[in-house]
């Protein structure tokens, strides 16, 4: 009973896994794209992992305790001259998930 | 996935490079409607000390790093001399600072005035021949406490360490006013326009930090070009700063270009948007804006950052500011609230707009303590707890800011 419980969480992992990977590899494939070009964040944002270099909001790789949803919080809603990139409609749901999810996973690599 | 990524990065830098060549960035002109920009070379990349570049001279050891452009003095390193050393100041900046090569010669920096009888533009030079003055204020973020809000709002998250005592020198605004022949008559404001915005070519309207504030702040205001005896350094505004004594950091306009009397606020975001302390989920230009500081005190020892502490005499020591108000007592308590004693003043007075050391000398066995000090201006005293807004900003509730020793 117990080998077959293990081999069904195997067999599980494994029909699930390239799943998951595939669908990370596009969001961050996506979200580099976000960040420098569609968003151009990287005008403003040194983030290591994307090769940016803008120099006029915080460098990303050295904010403390970013996180999904602190990224997703401050696209949306924006910070002095950073434009609310959610309330404005300047990016969809969609592209915002993409992008928070792109540099929680970007920085510091 | 790493290789395919890694060839996008190659693809979009030169794109990328290809765009800033030709002075203009796709994505955030075209969809955030700001002037088309170049990328600004990066000053600010981590140095051998693990702070950025524009203030590798500042002392690590005394500084959280919340960002390279949020960083705060540990709540044991903000002077117990009263003036907090420069190596230590808090830095928080919305635009880049400017490098020595934007600044140029220091002494030909202009700052024009306009909104009085004879609108003029003076040099440094020609301001240190107008008038010469040194006063103490205390600079403080107007977000100094966000990090005790529940609701973590948005941005640096302070505890006690958005704050400085400084002494600056330069010439009082009174001064420069009277040698232009006083200010209009319809005029309602003091508003102070930075240009450290120039350098990054985005639209002045979402960049500029221009902040009005009550015309009578001209008083005890200063143009400044030093700060506790240096040339005012660049991270801090130099070459030029405008000092606004009892008002939020904010106010206290960096990389000064230009102070006009005007009959309304500035429009600018960073004035009508920016800096409201509206209720949690609320925002817009009705509510009021960051400019005068509450009356507020903390300890700064002994706390979890200054080590053991054992048991016998203990001298309890922090800071007190009254704000706008000269601060006129402290009261400590060392058992979360539920009694005081009046601490004491010491050091010397600066003034009004400096913050007063104190001390409450007491006698603590073994255990646990919640330190909590309280002050008062008179008026006004400390509530115990924070006033909650959406963006966290003045907070000035004791609760919070008491401390919780182990006595051993």
């Amino acid at each position: 009973m117990k080998i077959k419980k293990f081999l069904l969480i195997i067999l599980l992992s494994i029909s699930l896994y390239p799943q998951t990977l595939f669908a990370d590899e596009a969001k961050m494939i996506k979200g580099l794209e976000i960040f420098n070009e569609t968003a151009g964040c990287a005008a403003c944002h040194i983030l290591k992992a994307a090769g940016s270099e803008g120099n006029i909001g915080p460098n990303l790789d050295t904010v403390e305790g970013l996180s999904y949803n602190s990224v997703m919080d401050i696209v949306t809603h924006g910070l002095g001259v950073m434009p609310a990139f959610g309330e404005d409609e300047i990016l969809t749901k969609d592209q915002i998930d993409i992008i928070s999810f792109y540099v929680a996973n970007s920085v510091g690599k | 996935m790493k290789k395919k990524l890694k060839k996008l990065k190659k693809l979009n830098l030169s794109r990328r490079n290809f765009l800033a060549g030709t002075a203009t960035l796709a994505g955030i002109a075209a969809t955030a409607s700001v002037a088309p920009i170049t990328i600004a070379n990066a000053n600010h990349s981590e140095g051998k000390k693990g702070l950025p570049d524009f203030i590798s001279w500042k002392d690590r050891n005394a500084l959280i790093v919340h960002s390279d452009k949020g960083i705060e003095t540990h709540r044991s390193a903000i002077g117990e001399s009263l003036v907090t050393p420069n190596r230590n100041i808090y830095i928080r900046n919305n635009m880049p600072t400017m490098t020595d090569e934007q600044i140029g010669n220091r002494m030909d920096w202009k700052v024009s005035i306009e909104g009085v009888k004879n609108p003029k533009t003076f040099t440094i030079a020609q301001l240190q021949k107008l008038g010469h003055e040194t006063m103490a204020t205390i600079l403080q973020c107007s977000g100094n406490g966000r990090g005790f809000f529940k609701h973590k709002p948005r941005g640096s998250q302070w505890k006690t360490g958005a704050a400085a005592c400084v002494l600056w020198t330069g010439v009082p605004m009174k001064t420069v006013v009277d040698a232009c022949g006083g200010i209009n008559g319809d005029a309602v404001y003091m508003t102070s326009a930075g240009v450290d915005h120039e350098p990054t070519g985005l639209d002045p309207k979402k960049a500029m930090i221009e902040r009005s504030v009550p015309k009578k702040v001209f008083k005890d205001a200063m143009l400044a070009w030093e700060m506790n005896g240096v040339p005012l350094p660049n991270a801090h505004g130099g070459p030029l700063r405008m000092v606004t004594p009892g008002y939020f950091g904010i106010n206290n306009v960096k990389h000064l270009g230009k102070v006009a009397f005007t009959t309304k606020e500035s429009s600018v975001k960073y004035m009508k948007k920016s800096y409201r302390i509206s209720p949690i989920g609320k925002k817009g230009s009705q509510y009021p804006s960051c400019w005068e500081m509450p009356v507020k005190s903390w300890i700064t020892r002994p706390t979890d950052e200054t080590g053991t502490v054992r048991a016998g005499k203990v001298q309890i020591v922090g800071v007190a500011m009254g704000g706008t108000k000269k601060v006129r007592s402290v009261k400590v308590s060392v058992d979360g609230g539920n009694s005081w004693k009046k601490a004491k003043f010491i050091g010397p007075n600066l003034g009004k707009y400096a913050w007063r050391q104190f001390v409450l000398e007491t006698n603590l066995s073994a255990g646990t303590y919640n330190l909590a000090s309280l002050a008062s201006n008179g008026p006004d005293r400390q509530p115990e707890l924070r006033m909650e807004n959406r963006r966290g900003y003045a907070h000035n509730g004791w609760r919070d800011h008491s401390v919780n020793i182990t006595v051993v």
